[in-house]
């Protein structure tokens, strides 16, 4: 299906009905979620193989545009589900063309998806994203870095002498002083969190604020520790740093089964 | 008349074999670069990031992720054109995959 006839599905929905699959869970009985589901809010029910389910709702063979409205529908039915199941996301937009299409995956795929529904039992992800706010740390290291600082006086003092050389070295001092403080930053605080989660994972950072982009697991058990360490790190770092604390999420960041799948034409 | 002709064509003769090389390695660079939607989805979550911190307003959301979309839309079709694998739409479990 090409964009452009998406667009035409989208606005003139095809009579063949699909099924958007949000996740799986380990669950042998049929289950609604009520009327959630992508698009218009369909009803969000499950198909059963054994004793595993892929929650799905019915939607035309479309292709759904990753917009803020689409991600959010797709993940406020993954946090539904959360608060009575264990699950396994299935990555945004993942449609098939029928119910059988869909046992074939739970059929195929039983043995991976039995052993992650193991391994996850009962964790939880949540996102840390940390932004700085540059001139506040730069302050912070002219504060502390006695050479910066003897350095920077002495530019200020001789401004019309100081040489091109002498601010070529401070501008370098201080790039790497912010380097060393942010990786100083980023270790402490991985450190703290270290006992109250499982695993952890940095991804990409976003623009050039931004620090620090983590994911971390962790058992439902220490939900609350790992909050009050989190609140308590950034109360730790609130004149230099700013939290970005998100969850609890599905653990997106640590499955990583690789489904064999195709276009289904 | 000859004359005239090889000096006026001289440029665009003389290098054609180069151009042609060139032209291959630019096409292959070209392609990359439409069929790859790594910086479209890095423009979103940079996007979403701004508008987490302020920096800009709904509406300006609104208004740039529809360009973002287009923008997938285009490297989706251009996938499409060059037979690679796109994600999103219909699919079901490889042949190779069932086995079992």
């Amino acid at each position: 299906m090409t964009a452009a006839e998406s667009a035409a599905a989208a606005a003139e929905p095809s009579p063949v009905e699909g099924k958007y699959v949000y996740c799986i869970i380990r669950n042998d009985r049929s289950k609604e979620f009520g009327e959630i589901g992508i698009g218009s809010g369909s009803r969000v029910y499950t198909v059963s193989f054994k004793d595993l389910a892929a929650v799905v709702s019915d939607t035309p063979i479309v292709i759904y545009d990753p917009t803020r409205e689409n991600v959010l529908a797709h993940e406020f039915v993954n946090e539904t589900v959360m608060r009575e199941f264990t699950l396994i996301p299935m990555s945004f937009g993942t449609v098939f063309r029928s119910e059988n299409d869909v046992l074939a995956l739970l059929r195929s795929t039983y043995q991976a998806f039995t052993d992650v529904l193991e391994k996850m039992q009962d964790k939880i992800e949540f996102g840390l994203k940390i932004l700085w706010d540059r001139d506040k740390v730069v302050a912070a290291i002219e504060r502390e870095n006695d050479e910066i600082r003897r350095l920077k006086d002495e530019i200020t003092r001789n401004a019309a002498s100081s040489t091109y050389f002498a601010r070529m070295q401070l501008g370098r001092l201080v790039e790497a002083a912010m380097e060393e403080a942010s990786n100083r930053y980023v270790a402490d605080i991985h450190e703290q969190l270290k006992d109250v989660s499982v695993a952890s994972r940095s991804n990409k950072v976003i623009g050039d604020r931004m620090i620090l982009n983590a994911a971390f697991l962790v058992d439902r058990r220490d939900e609350k520790s790992f909050d009050e360490r989190v609140k308590a790190i950034s109360l730790q770092y609130e004149d230099l740093l700013t939290f970005k604390y998100t969850g609890p999420w599905p653990p997106y960041n640590f499955v990583n089964i690789k489904l064999k799948l195709e276009k289904a034409i | 008349m000859g004359l005239l002709t090889n000096i006026l064509l001289a440029p665009f003769l003389g290098p054609v074999w180069g151009t042609k090389w060139t032209l291959d390695k630019i096409d292959r660079v070209v392609r990359e670069e439409l069929t790859d939607d790594t910086p479209i989805k890095e423009d979103l979550l940079a996007l979403q990031m701004k508008l987490e911190t302020g920096e800009i307003d709904d509406a300006e959301y609104v208004r740039r992720e529809a360009q973002i979309m287009t923008r997938f839309r285009e490297v989706r079709e251009w996938r499409e054109r060059f037979g690679m694998s796109t994600s999103g739409g219909p699919v079901r479990v490889a042949e190779s995959g069932e086995s079992k």
